[in-house]
């Protein structure tokens, strides 16, 4: 009759192989991938909305006469009231003598970065139509350090970037059409 | 223990099983497919503010207004027609739509350079520091001005209706030198007519929108001819039926069946270069039937009937002249036109009441004196120039240019110098000569006189004039050559020193006069951003040499900058007090010559700011009651000619009379006549065809990198061609590789190439398509003038 092996093949032990793979591949998935895929970034200048709560959010973010919408604003914008430092602070001091002075844009990370291929109108997505800022961007107001931001190492945006599963939900729920031309012009 | 084969097994089987629980593939999947979203290669617009800005194009003389959209105020994005200007009303022509691409050059010079090794070495060329590269030039002009050799330095400029140029004249006359060319023209030539003929420095104006009746002898008016954007608006108002209004017949009279033939109400064929002949022809018919306009002959005319020159001796008038040598029959043998054809023609313009005859060649380049003569005649016979006025003199500066240039001792005796090359016979008038290609010979041929120092601004002779490879010799013949290209062209390759200009969108300039227009005519062209490179205004750069030059130079240039001049433009206009700034709403049928505008502002500072906002400043021509000839008329018989031709010289040589220069080779061997056409879609120019625009060409235009030439399928058949078959077109010049196009709008015996291809610098893009058209034509200097033209060059074409 045949010889039986010594083997670690043997019924029962099987099961704890597969295990080891299965839990292995979990906790690569689920535990090191994520952390492997996003690079941590800092921005370039520090900066916090909560200390700027003098300014109305609109000073900032508006609609231009056009219907588009400014999002981040640009250095000008900045200068208007950091033309000279208004604190000590370091970062006040890179954001006037490296920026404002040398009329240089900072160079933002931005957490809510659309790709090219997407069309999307700040000017239709207003409070006024019943949706707040924050069902898509973060709750800035309190905020005491920005966050960090995380670059996806494959696509190259932000770990925040909204994903479209994201918009067709919420178009779902309000009766938005979904169709592909809405936001792939 | 050892680890089974059925045991990995297990573990891998966990290990994919485990994975497909966790977002690795999905993740993986949806991420490489951004990822091929963001590749390096893929254009992704920048995003910001959107804004809109008014300018005015440069890239040709036509003087369009432009409205480009920036992002973020810095990154223009597209250029289009600005609706509100005053003559181009919205309208581009398919070189300004593609402006952009001249902008965004990856051939653009984004700094000084200085040749380091050979001379038309394209890498041999290091980046130098601006103070440094005006230094060298300053030194140079300063060298050669204390050797008393002034009229050594010399400049080729293509733009010619731009205050740069009046600067230049400026820097010339205070300097010493009369060696100031600009890229030759038809306008050289028809400047040098009308100063002959009546006196005046002007560029002729025809009154198209009110013209009922045109008669064109081959001025390309849908190819690009004059202000090609107002002509072609024009063209499309003829063929729009208007409520009241009779329709304009167009009648071209061209050897090749052009667009604007094809679209013309009658289309003439007459053989390739004898359109001069069949003016006179209907001149004869006019005069024998006596359908001319009477009472302006009589009374503003000088030597239509015969007359008596300055030395008593009786001379025959044109009239005589033309009756006795242009008859319908003699005219029909040389044209090729019926004799009946040629009658009815006659009588069809005598019958108008708004009559205009237009000539011009494919090829914007000077014509034969006698030639543009001939046509002025036929102006002058049906009225034109009268008090209808459908033809106007414009003079070519609207105002005094400048100052008088301060001038010392030095100025006086370089400007006194002979320029270089120039014929003796060149006729003494308002107008100088530009004698472009006659210099070029001399300097090519080490003849008269050594140039020192060769300025070349906004021109590429290299490649554009006709004969390019005299400019490539003369170039290398040249002391020192600089050039303010804005792109590494052809010509800019044999520079030693390369000062480059801001590019056509970038800079402040201005446009002093349009071709054709029948108006005075001024307009600023305001940059639509800031310049992106490490490049300086020429205009600037002029005005600084003259201030490290001292003296009386810089005393004749005292200006802080180029931006000052301009402004002084707009205190000339204000001070004037006569013209009016004007939007769209302008009517130029609403101008007549001689009655001045009612000015509609008063300060110069007002006048500035309506300028740069992308208003135009417009004012009638003068009237034609004075002619400052001789005879004080307008000379049928040019006086002003006795100087140039000998004493016992024929009469005709003193007015318009056929006279074709006959092509150089040999006729057994050579046994075909090339022409050149041009098109909208093909930039002939100082810019090369930006891809945008090689979009355009039909592919039985350009194949590839292959031209095609159109050949009569008569002339195909005898020569063995097929159509798109490889050949070799030869002329006494060169051979170059062509394709064939056998189509009957050219006539037998004669090859169509299209001129605008064959470029040999810039990038892939633009280099090596085609043939070069000015590397196979041939120049023939007008006897009288000096200058050079181009009609048809002799050619073979054999099967490749």
């Amino acid at each position: 009759m045949g010889e039986v092996k010594n083997s670690t093949s043997k019924k029962g032990l099987g099961i704890v192989f597969f295990l080891a793979g299965f839990v292995g591949a979990l906790i690569l998935g689920w535990v090191v991938f994520p952390n492997l895929l996003y690079s941590s970034k800092t921005q370039p200048v520090t900066f916090l909305h909560s200390s700027h709560e003098d300014s109305s959010c609109e000073d900032c973010h508006y609609f231009r006469d056009d219907g588009s919408y400014s999002g981040v604003p640009g250095v000008a914008k900045c200068a208007e009231c950091h033309e000279e430092p208004m604190t000590e602070s370091e970062d006040e001091r890179i954001l006037v003598e490296e920026y404002i002075q040398q009329e240089r844009e900072i160079p933002w990370l931005v957490y809510a970065w659309q790709p090219d291929n997407v069309y999307f109108s700040h000017a239709a997505h207003t409070e006024e139509q019943g949706i707040e800022c924050v069902r898509c961007h973060r709750d800035v107001s309190a905020e005491e350090k920005m966050p960090v931001y995380k670059e996806n190492r494959i696509t190259g945006y932000s770990k925040n970037t909204m994903k479209m599963v994201e918009c067709e939900k919420c178009h779902a729920e309000k009766g938005a059409s979904n169709s592909c031309h809405i936001c792939h012009k | 223990m050892s680890l089974g084969r059925r045991a990995f097994l297990q573990f891998v089987g966990g290990a994919i099983g485990g994975t497909l629980l966790t977002p690795i593939p999905w993740k993986l999947a949806d991420d490489s497919a951004i990822w091929t979203q963001n590749w390096s290669w893929r254009p992704s617009p920048e995003r910001g503010e959107i804004t809109e800005t008014t300018g005015t194009c440069l890239l040709c003389p036509g003087g369009c207004g432009i409205q480009a959209r920036l992002v973020n105020g810095h990154r223009a994005i597209y250029v289009k027609g600005n609706p509100d200007h005053a003559v181009s009303r919205g309208g581009l022509c398919p070189v300004g739509a593609a402006g952009l691409q001249y902008l965004y050059a990856p051939y653009r010079i984004t700094q000084p350079l200085k040749q380091t090794g050979k001379r038309g070495d394209p890498q041999g060329f290091q980046p130098i520091a601006w103070n440094e590269a005006l230094k060298i030039v300053a030194d140079k002009l300063a060298a050669v001005r204390k050797k008393g050799l002034p009229h050594t330095v010399a400049c080729i400029t293509g733009q010619d209706r731009s205050s740069v140029t009046d600067l230049w004249k400026q820097f010339f006359a205070a300097y010493g030198s009369p060696n100031l060319y600009t890229m030759p023209r038809h306008s050289d030539s028809t400047r040098l007519a009308v100063a002959l003929a009546t006196g005046y420095d002007a560029d002729l104006g025809f009154h198209l929108e009110k013209a009922t009746y045109v008669l064109n002898f081959g001025a390309p008016l849908l190819e690009g001819w004059a202000a090609p954007v107002r002509i072609q608006q024009i063209f499309s108002r003829w063929q729009t039926e208007q409520p009241g209004l009779p329709k304009t017949e167009l009648v071209h009279v061209e050897s090749r069946c052009s667009l604007t033939a094809s679209k013309a109400d009658r289309w003439i064929a007459c053989k390739p270069g004898t359109e001069a002949a069949l003016a006179l022809g209907i001149a004869h018919v006019l005069i024998r039937e006596k359908l001319y306009d009477a009472a302006f002959v009589s009374e503003k005319v000088f030597g239509f009937e015969d007359w008596t020159d300055a030395a008593g001796a009786l001379r025959k008038g044109f009239k005589a002249l033309v009756l006795a040598k242009y008859s319908p029959k003699d005219v029909a043998a040389v044209t090729g036109v019926d004799a009946q054809v040629i009658q009815e023609l006659a009588r069809e313009l005598a019958r108008q009441k708004n009559a205009v005859v237009l000539w011009g060649q494919s090829s914007d380049t000077p014509n034969n004196l006698y030639h543009d003569l001939a046509f002025l005649a036929l102006n002058a016979l049906i009225g034109a120039l009268s008090d209808k006025a459908m033809v106007s003199l414009v003079p070519s500066q609207p105002w005094q240019a400048l100052p008088e240039p301060a001038m010392d001792l030095e100025a006086f005796k370089g400007l006194g110098q002979k320029p270089l090359g120039q014929p003796t016979s060149v006729p003494k008038t308002k107008v100088r000569p530009n004698t472009l290609h006659a210099f070029l010979n001399a300097l090519a041929n080490g003849e008269e006189y050594p140039i020192e120092l060769l300025f070349v601004h906004e021109a590429n002779p290299a490649y554009g004039l006709s004969e390019n490879t005299l400019a490539v010799q003369a170039l290398q013949k040249a002391g020192m050559v600089v050039s303010f290209a804005s792109y590494l062209d052809e010509t800019a390759a044999y520079a030693d020193l390369i000062l480059p200009n801001h590019n056509a969108f970038e800079r402040l300039d201005d446009v002093i006069g349009l071709p054709g227009a029948p108006f005075a005519f001024y307009a600023v062209a305001t940059p639509i951003l800031k310049p992106h490179y490490d490049t300086k205004s020429t205009g600037d750069v002029v005005l600084g040499l003259a201030k490290t030059l001292g003296g009386t130079v810089a005393q004749s240039l005292p200006w802080k900058n180029y931006e000052e001049v301009l402004k002084l433009r707009a205190a000339k206009i204000a001070e004037g007090a006569t013209g009016l700034l004007v939007d769209a709403t302008f009517d130029p049928a609403s101008v007549e010559p001689g009655v001045s505008l009612r000015a509609n502002f008063k300060k110069a500072a007002d006048v500035w700011k309506k300028l740069t906002a992308g208003s135009c400043w417009v004012e009638a021509p003068q009237a034609l009651d004075a002619c400052t000839t001789p005879s004080g008329r307008f000379e049928l018989a040019c006086q002003g000619l006795l100087a140039s031709v000998s004493t016992n010289a024929g009469d005709e040589l003193f007015m318009a009379h056929y006279k074709p220069l006959p092509p150089s080779g040999n006729a057994g061997e050579l046994p075909l006549l090339l022409t050149t056409y041009r098109s909208l879609s093909l930039a002939p120019g100082y810019v090369p065809n930006a891809p945008f625009m090689n979009k355009l060409l039909p592919d039985d235009l350009l194949l590839k990198q292959d031209v095609f030439v159109e050949v009569h399928p008569e002339t195909a058949r005898k020569l063995g061609l097929r159509h798109k078959a490889k050949a070799v077109l030869k002329t006494p010049l060169g051979e170059a590789p062509v394709r064939v196009r056998v189509a009957p709008t050219v006539p037998a015996d004669v090859v169509a190439l299209p001129e605008g291809l064959g470029h040999t610098a810039y990038d892939e893009y633009v280099q090596g398509k085609g043939v070069n058209a000015n590397s196979l034509v041939e120049v023939h200097l007008d006897p009288v003038t000096g200058l050079g033209t181009v009609w048809a060059t002799r050619a073979q074409l054999r099967l490749a």
